[in-house]
């Protein structure tokens, strides 16, 4: 047992960019295994929800890569780290669970389109996705990098993925848990 | 909107609601069923300077789901979600203090549907 800190979007998917969301609000899968193996649940901020707002177009890392919304990750990954630290400090076990494909929250593997800009068009199943952390988690490391404190276990829910499998999913999610 | 199973419903729920003690009201199995969103306050035990950090941020992100008309409710309690919440010009939202999931329930399905700003095509300039 220990504490997950789940990105957003987990308990909230009306917080997701408009056609992107894959159930009315929490997405139960990770929920029920994170429940299922006594873990408590501390949700992160969606960093892109209160920069670019519920209208936002799709987009990928390079857009998100600006000093400002830096900034807006940096202030943002300093409430998180402050909870982490606090969990730490009290020797419980802690993983951070992202969202594979997410310019923000990627874990392992984000997107990415140096050239992606203007009117937003482009073909469905562009190659845009790459191994790498998102914007905000990039962030969250170099805070806790700061603070001295490690950077916690990861596990990358895959659903926004072309070809995502649940039980692949929730198998990867129960893997990392139980690799303390 | 298509293919989007949003609700356009969310809660701010107390700590105690998504990760319930023995006994306690499992708010999170009972909006999760319903279909609503959850927007976790932080633990009461936290240092109040941390709180009021992750409150502010917990705020911006209201106001903008406030500005597009979803439908929020607050469940449970937390001391400074108000202020926090008036520093973005957003008022508290109607509130449960459930004392069990039955309660909850009854509550959330009394609600009205959201009154949605949806968004539509894109018609400005590329500029």
């Amino acid at each position: 047992m220990g504490v997950a800190f789940v990105a957003h979007c987990l308990l909230n998917q009306n917080s997701k960019t408009d056609g992107g969301a894959r159930c009315p609000g929490v997405y139960s899968p990770a929920v029920e295994v994170l429940r299922a193996k006594g873990w408590r649940i501390e949700q992160m901020p969606c960093p892109e929800l209160a920069f670019t707002g519920l209208n936002r177009f799709w987009a990928v890392r390079e857009q998100y890569d600006t000093p400002a919304h830096r900034r807006h990750c940096q202030r943002l990954a300093a409430g998180v780290a402050d909870a982490i630290s606090v969990r730490a400090g009290q020797g419980e076990d802690i993983v951070l669970i992202g969202i594979e494909g997410s310019p923000s929250m990627g874990v392992c593997i984000t997107s990415s389109d140096p050239l992606r800009g203007g009117r937003p068009e482009w073909p469905d199943g562009a190659p845009e996705l790459t191994s790498g952390e998102g914007i905000f988690i990039e962030e969250l490391r170099l805070e806790l990098e700061r603070r001295g404190i490690g950077f916690p276990r990861v596990a990358g829910m895959t659903h926004p993925l072309p070809g995502h499998d649940e039980v692949a999913e929730t198998a990867g999610l129960r893997s990392v848990l139980d690799n303390s | 909107m298509d293919g989007d199973a949003r609700s356009f419903r969310i809660a701010l729920a107390a700590d105690s609601y998504v990760n319930p003690p023995p006994g306690g009201v499992d708010g999170l199995a009972v909006l999760g069923e319903a279909g609503w969103g959850i927007m976790q306050l932080p633990d009461p035990a936290y240092p109040a300077e941390m709180t009021s950090r992750i409150l502010a941020g917990i705020a911006e992100q209201v106001q903008e789901f406030h500005r597009h008309r979803y439908d929020i409710v607050l469940v449970g309690e937390h001391d400074g979600l108000a202020a926090a919440l008036a520093e973005v010009s957003v008022p508290v939202p109607d509130q449960v203090i459930p004392a069990s999931a039955a309660e909850l329930r009854r509550f959330l399905g009394a609600r009205p549907a959201p009154q949605v700003l949806r968004p539509g095509p894109a018609t400005g300039s590329r500029e």
